[in-house]
């Protein structure tokens, strides 16, 4: 009885185990996806490289890469790319620019996520510096300017599935950062009235 | 207690708790039992009213009833929520599971009672909770499934949802410590002689759905507590302007939500294994089978879980891994169908109420386990995603072919719960009013979703009134039977003819219809010794 009794007890702290191994795993999803998402360059993740290996020439094949801006409709800020595409040379170190400016009358922080498009191009796309995920802080009517540099990495054109692009597209969505202008909720979704952007 | 046991065999203690402090502070697998089969019937009622209203509401194109549409959204969440949640695992695994897993077994009660009592005071709380939720603030009209960011705080500000996650988590710990309670009684606790390849199917049913509990609920925790810091406390888990994604969100859920559907058919698949095999009088057919054929499914349900997520943006290669795991599940369960039938063939088959049941859920499992292989194939289903195609689907494999395991169960153990027979010609009349009344409601939804009708809308276009008309008809009908079914409840209650301890025959052969009806407070007092003996079944 005394046995049995031992043995429920065992059993069941294993399983209590196995349950919070469980909720761990959950949690674990968030940089699990990640990471996954960085290896295999999933839904155009795209890769972070410090420059390539000196010794490695830039290729004669070339490349288109555009640039496209985005920002949420929470964020009074106008924000584009300072070229439309630039035709690079896989390995090829790339500076690329953005500029954002804050049209309206409060400091507002912003931060910026990015993607590549078409998504399979994402592992082949290897940024060695660029302004996302940092907060930037613009006062009311600064303006900055932000670079990306970048080179395309020459698999792109060995891989059966990539060798027929001729253009990757790179795509910046600035965000406000919740709090940063004394606003801490984020917005709520009742419609508001649209203004314009001077300058 | 050591000292009184032996001497009395199963009639052993005659004083047990009385009053309130009997059920309330109750460690008595069958008094546990029969408080979730209380609480499922009457959760049966609210949510049953709650499809009622929606049904009504969608019987004829334009807005009659509800003009608010976030009630008409909490009615929808709510009907779901309580369905699966309230109704059906409180019925199929609190109910039918502690009631008659240690019965089966040999065991005097479950490893650890006081903490089933838990379980169940537990899921009392979080209904409580979700009908809270329903009128706080507006509700929430999410769905099951609570998406973000419908329901993060820009979209759903004031405390419903926080409520619903409080009760979802109040729910999942309930099933968690139910399934420890269930492996570690099954494991440790069988009578000597039976090993675990001689316990009944529905003691592999159930142990099964437990793993399946363990693994599952835990990653449906975590993401609810992701959902509840971005709602209060500032996360970004599920919103792009932090770094975080609304499809993290379904991942999380739908790991957890694909492996619930089978939490709520596998334990039906066990009464049905014990219902057709007493009243064709043969053992089940291919019983190792049967066994592995559940833990196979259980197994690969943890792995298919993004078919629900075909149109969530998705790679075309992760769709294609989707489409084949997901058709794989259909091989096993093809096993389980064709042993059914296998074993009813040759037999001498009497048509009881419960076999009434069970032939029809074998037959009405296959017609809604077809809808879902068509549904598996991503392709179709960028079609028939959200559209009433879907819901069509799991209602015939749930509220369809779930509840017809409830019901073969009920009138299969009625009378061991309860020592009275239940009126068999009323019996034959739910049943045949109940399958007339279901497939009415359900199968024309096929047509409405192959049509194109999107599920969760108040209203639709003209051209969708026909089959939503045919389907409400068939709602009246099904309430209608359930009216009647509460009616057979309490006549068998109070003036049911006194059931024998094995009403069935040769054909059943597992250990409860050994002990008496009803069965005794306490039974399995001394261990019975069933080495050497035919295998239980």
């Amino acid at each position: 009885m005394a046995n049995t009794r031992r043995k429920n007890r065992i059993v069941a702290a294993l399983l209590f185990t196995v349950a919070g191994g469980m909720v761990g795993m959950a949690f674990a999803a968030v940089p699990l996806y990640q990471w996954f998402c960085q290896i295999t360059g999933f839904a155009g993740t795209t890769n972070v490289a410090r420059a390539p290996a000196a010794a490695v020439r830039p290729s004669t094949k070339t490349i288109t890469v555009r640039f496209d801006a985005n920002v949420d409709r929470d964020l009074p800020w106008r924000f584009q790319p300072e070229q439309s595409e630039i035709t690079v040379h896989a390995s090829e170190p790339t500076l690329a620019f953005y500029k954002a400016a804050n049209g309206s009358d409060r400091a507002i922080t912003g931060t910026a996520t990015f993607n590549v498009s078409p998504h399979k191009a994402g592992v082949y796309f290897s940024k060695i510096d660029c302004f996302c995920f940092t907060e930037q802080r613009l006062a009311a009517g600064e303006e900055a300017e932000m670079t990306v540099q970048f080179f395309v990495d020459p698999g792109i054109f060995e891989d059966p599935n990539t060798k027929e692009l001729t253009a990757i597209t790179l795509s910046y969505t600035f965000f406000r950062v919740p709090g940063s202008d004394g606003k801490n909720a984020v917005q709520s979704a009742a419609p508001r009235p649209r203004r314009p952007i001077k300058g | 207690m050591a000292d009184h046991a032996a001497a009395d065999g199963d009639h052993g203690h005659d004083h047990h708790p009385t009053g309130w402090r009997r059920w309330v502070y109750s460690t008595n697998h069958k008094d546990i039992g029969t408080m979730y089969m209380v609480l499922s019937m009457f959760a049966a009622l609210v949510g049953g009213s709650m499809s009622m209203l929606i049904r009504l509401e969608l019987m004829n194109p334009g807005i009659q009833y509800f003009a608010d549409f976030q009630f008409y959204n909490v009615l929808v969440t709510g009907h779901g929520f309580i369905m699966v949640f309230f109704v059906v695992m409180p019925a199929l695994i609190g109910g039918f599971g502690n009631w008659f897993v240690p019965l089966m077994i040999g065991a005097p009660d479950m490893a650890f009672p006081r903490m089933n009592n838990v379980s169940f005071w537990l899921v009392a709380a979080a209904f409580v909770m979700l009908m809270v939720s329903a009128f706080t603030q507006g509700g929430p009209g999410t769905g099951w499934t609570v998406y973000p960011p419908l329901s993060n705080a820009t979209y759903h500000p004031g405390a419903a949802v926080d409520i619903g996650i409080l009760s979802l988590h109040l729910a999942g710990v309930s099933s968690i410590l139910g399934a420890i309670n269930f492996i570690v009684t099954i494991f440790n606790m069988r009578a000597p002689g039976l090993t675990v390849h001689r316990m009944p199917l529905f003691c592999w049913s159930i142990l099964v759905t437990s793993f399946l509990l363990l693994l599952a609920i835990p990653v449906l925790a975590g993401g609810l507590t992701m959902l509840l810091t971005d709602r209060n406390f500032g996360t970004t888990f599920f919103e792009a302007s932090g770094g975080g994604d609304p499809v993290l969100w379904q991942h999380l859920f739908w790991f957890f939500g694909h492996p619930e559907v089978y939490i709520i058919i596998i334990p039906a698949f066990g009464i049905i294994s014990q219902v057709v095999s007493t009243f064709a009088r043969k053992p089940i057919f291919g019983y190792l089978g049967m066994a592995y054929a559940m833990v196979f499914i259980g197994f690969v349900g943890f792995v298919v879980w993004a078919h629900h997520m075909y149109t969530a943006g998705l790679d075309a290669d992760t769709r294609a891994y989707f489409v084949a795991a997901t058709l794989v599940i259909a091989v096993p369960t093809g096993i389980k169908i064709f042993s059914w039938l296998a074993t009813m063939w040759g037999g001498s088959i009497d048509f009881h109420a419960p076999m009434m049941f069970a032939c029809g859920f074998i037959f009405l499992f296959v017609v809604g386990g077809v809808t879902g292989v068509a549904l598996a194939n991503s392709g179709l289903d960028l079609a028939w995603h959200d559209t009433y195609f879907v819901v069509a689907h799991f209602h015939y494999v749930m509220a369809i072919a779930a509840v017809f395991g409830m019901f073969a169960g009920f009138y299969y153990w009625i009378g061991k719960m309860s020592g009275r027979m239940y009126p068999s010609v009323l019996a034959k009349i739910h049943f045949w009013a109940f399958f007339v009344g279901v497939n009415l409601v359900f199968f024309p939804q096929h047509f409405l979703g192959i049509a194109g009708m999107p599920r969760r809308i108040p209203d639709y276009p003209d051209a969708y009134a026909g089959w939503n008309y045919v389907s409400s008809v068939g709602t009246f009908i099904t309430s209608a039977s359930a009216l009647l079914f509460f009616f057979i409840v309490w006549r068998t209650l109070t003036a049911g003819s006194k059931a024998e301890d094995n009403p069935w025959g040769e054909g059943a052969k597992t250990l409860e219809w050994s002990v008496p009806s009803p069965a005794p407070f306490h039974t399995h007092e001394d261990l019975p010794d069933l080495t050497g003996k035919q295998p239980a079944e």
